[in-house]
């Protein structure tokens, strides 16, 4: 499958949106992606929302009709993470998986938190710098378990099938022997990200341990189930995601002429980022 | 264990204050070529109109009672590129370095992006090859100017002329040559007034200077070579000897600039300055694509 992406606007402004497109139409970034790439080999489709070392929170917008990727905001501000020493910006390749979705109507049985209601994350720890919007075939490796504000908030830890270390990669083992000290940030990274909004530090569940490859696969396997209720119609409650669907021929949301009614592109060239942004924030204790 | 945030504002008075010295006015650029490319050169413009060299025309501005001094910035934070003050070229426009013919990056070091600092040198310094300066360290200097490593919130700029303030050094052997990296901050910045010594340093950015001394020991691991070494005992030395050290790099500069070195010494750099007789005019072309392979992270 090839997947291109149509860009609006400029990034770093509020009308920047990426939508995915399939030759050549749009379709939905969080419905309309498979999940598996190639299912017997555990291969999966991510969709990249956060290049590595970049500060703009872009994510999967869940309200719009064939959910493009756009900045988050708050309290009508452009969403930028800090960067908190010594990390920059992400320091993965920062998306998520299409076709799953984190139930916030259930509590899961060890973390004992609801789902944030979004499709589930993805750490992407390959040398490449994705971009907004591309499509990666990737390996799972593990998962880690971030309690942000009180929700359950998977990370799945994965690698682009193509990178050049992807062969030696099978397991969580793996990460610690070929990228040493990147778990230990990962987790120090989630919990401090927060910290210079005024927020309090994150919790991890499991005592901050990943947990390995077939951990991370039953995770998946589980929120790939809530995306089908969901798109089914059949959740408790959709909390108003918009479920509109040019592929799936099978689900209610179904409309092929959805992707007529999404904008053609118009592509401007990137807003600059406010110079506050650079900033580093040292938090005691952490570095 | 991450309940301290250190976020400082100045206010409104002290960035008032600031700002009176925070302009070093009248230099301008002149950039030919892309960057990123081997053409590149960026030259410095003088206030007169003259096209000036950044090693000799800048002033060093030493204040030893404000312990300030003059910085050319030559790499931003987080870039790769090793731009540098030539020593070869005429007038020393800041170039990116070759190596056997290709352009250099710095590798990224994980956790790093990059350079950790907005880094560049003291001007009207350089560190003498032809006398172990520095006797305690047996050591001779390696024929350029000082380093230096800004601290500042702000991702400086390749070319720009700071103002700066002295907090201390640290001395890295590169390759066996004594290799001082004077670590200083903006007057501009917010936090400039609240660091007067490494411990100050230590206090509002914690973890920087330990994170300073690894990165320079491993930067070039990844290439193949050896980690780097440090004299004095790995301890950075504070901020009056840092001074010491500056003026003496100073009067090494003058005995190059008025032509008083051995005569058997041939690697000398280019010593020309602003005059009425070169003048570079600007042909700046847009920047080259910096190579994928850059964006690799390096586990050492």
């Amino acid at each position: 499958m090839v997947y291109t992406t149509r860009q609006i606007g400029a990034k770093n402004t509020l009308d920047f949106k990426v939508y995915i497109e399939e030759d050549g139409k749009p379709i939905s970034s969080f419905h309309d992606i498979p999940l598996y790439a190639d299912k017997e080999n555990n291969i999966f489709n991510m969709v990249v929302e956060i290049p590595r070392w970049t500060n703009a929170k872009l994510e999967i917008n869940k309200e719009q009709v064939l959910n493009p990727i756009v900045q988050d905001t708050k309290k009508g501000k452009l969403r930028f993470v800090r960067n908190c020493f010594p990390h920059h910006g992400y320091i993965h390749n920062y998306g998520a998986l299409p076709q799953t979705w984190e139930d916030p109507n259930v509590a899961h049985p060890e973390t004992k938190a609801v789902g944030d209601d979004d499709p589930i994350d993805v750490l992407e720890i390959g040398e490449t710098i994705a971009y907004t919007g591309e499509v990666k075939q990737v390996k799972v490796l593990g998962v880690m378990a971030l309690l942000d504000e009180g929700e359950t908030d998977w990370k799945i830890i994965a690698i682009d099938v193509r990178d050049p270390l992807a062969p030696k990669m099978n397991d969580i083992e793996d990460v610690e022997k070929y990228f040493p000290g990147l778990l230990k940030a990962t987790n120090e990274w989630f919990r401090i990200y927060k910290i210079p909004d005024g927020k309090p530090e994150n919790q991890f569940a499991f005592s901050g341990e990943a947990k390995n490859k077939k951990y991370a696969l039953d995770v998946i396997k589980e929120t790939h189930e809530s995306w089908k209720q969901l798109i089914e119609g059949k959740s408790v409650d959709d909390r108003g995601i918009a479920l509109q669907s040019v592929t799936l021929k099978d689900v209610p949301t179904f409309s092929a002429a959805t992707a007529d009614s999404i904008p053609a592109a118009s592509a401007k060239e990137d807003a600059p980022i406010d110079k506050s942004i650079d900033k580093w924030f040292f938090i005691s204790g952490s570095a | 264990m991450f309940s301290r945030l250190f976020n400082f504002n100045a206010s409104a008075q002290v960035r008032r204050t600031l700002l009176n010295h925070r302009c070093i006015s009248g230099f301008t650029k002149i950039q030919q070529g892309a960057k990123y490319t081997p053409a590149f050169k960026q030259y410095l413009g003088m206030a007169d109109g003259k096209t000036g060299s950044y090693f000799h025309d800048v002033p060093l501005d030493l204040s030893l009672s404000d312990s300030t001094v003059n910085m050319v910035v030559e790499i931003p934070r987080w870039s790769n590129a090793k731009f540098e003050i030539s020593k070869e070229t005429p007038l020393n426009p800041i170039c990116q370095d070759t190596k056997k013919g290709k352009l250099r990056y710095v590798d990224n070091i994980f956790p790093f992006k990059g350079y950790m600092h907005n880094y560049g040198a003291i001007p009207q310094t350089w560190e003498d090859p032809t006398t172990e300066e520095f006797a305690e360290t047996g050591l001779k200097g390696d024929n350029d100017p000082l380093d230096c490593c800004e601290i500042g919130s702000g991702v400086l700029k390749t070319g720009d002329i700071k103002k700066v303030k002295i907090l201390g050094s640290l001395g890295l052997i590169d390759d066996g040559e004594l290799d001082w990296k004077v670590i200083v901050i903006d007057t501009a910045d917010p936090l400039a007034e609240k660091l007067g010594n490494l411990k100050d340093v230590e206090k509002h950015l914690p973890g920087l200077l330990k994170h300073t001394r690894e990165w320079f020991r491993n930067y070039k691991i990844p290439q193949g070579k050896p980690k780097n070494e440090f004299a004095f005992d790995e301890k950075y030395l504070d901020r009056a000897k840092t001074m010491e050290i500056i003026q003496k790099c100073n009067a090494s500069w003058n005995k190059l600039i008025s032509n008083q070195l051995p005569s058997d010494f041939e690697d000398a750099p280019m010593t020309k300055r602003a005059s009425d007789i070169i003048h570079i005019a600007e042909s700046a072309k847009a920047d080259a694509p910096i190579p994928e392979k850059v964006n690799t992270w390096h586990y050492v």
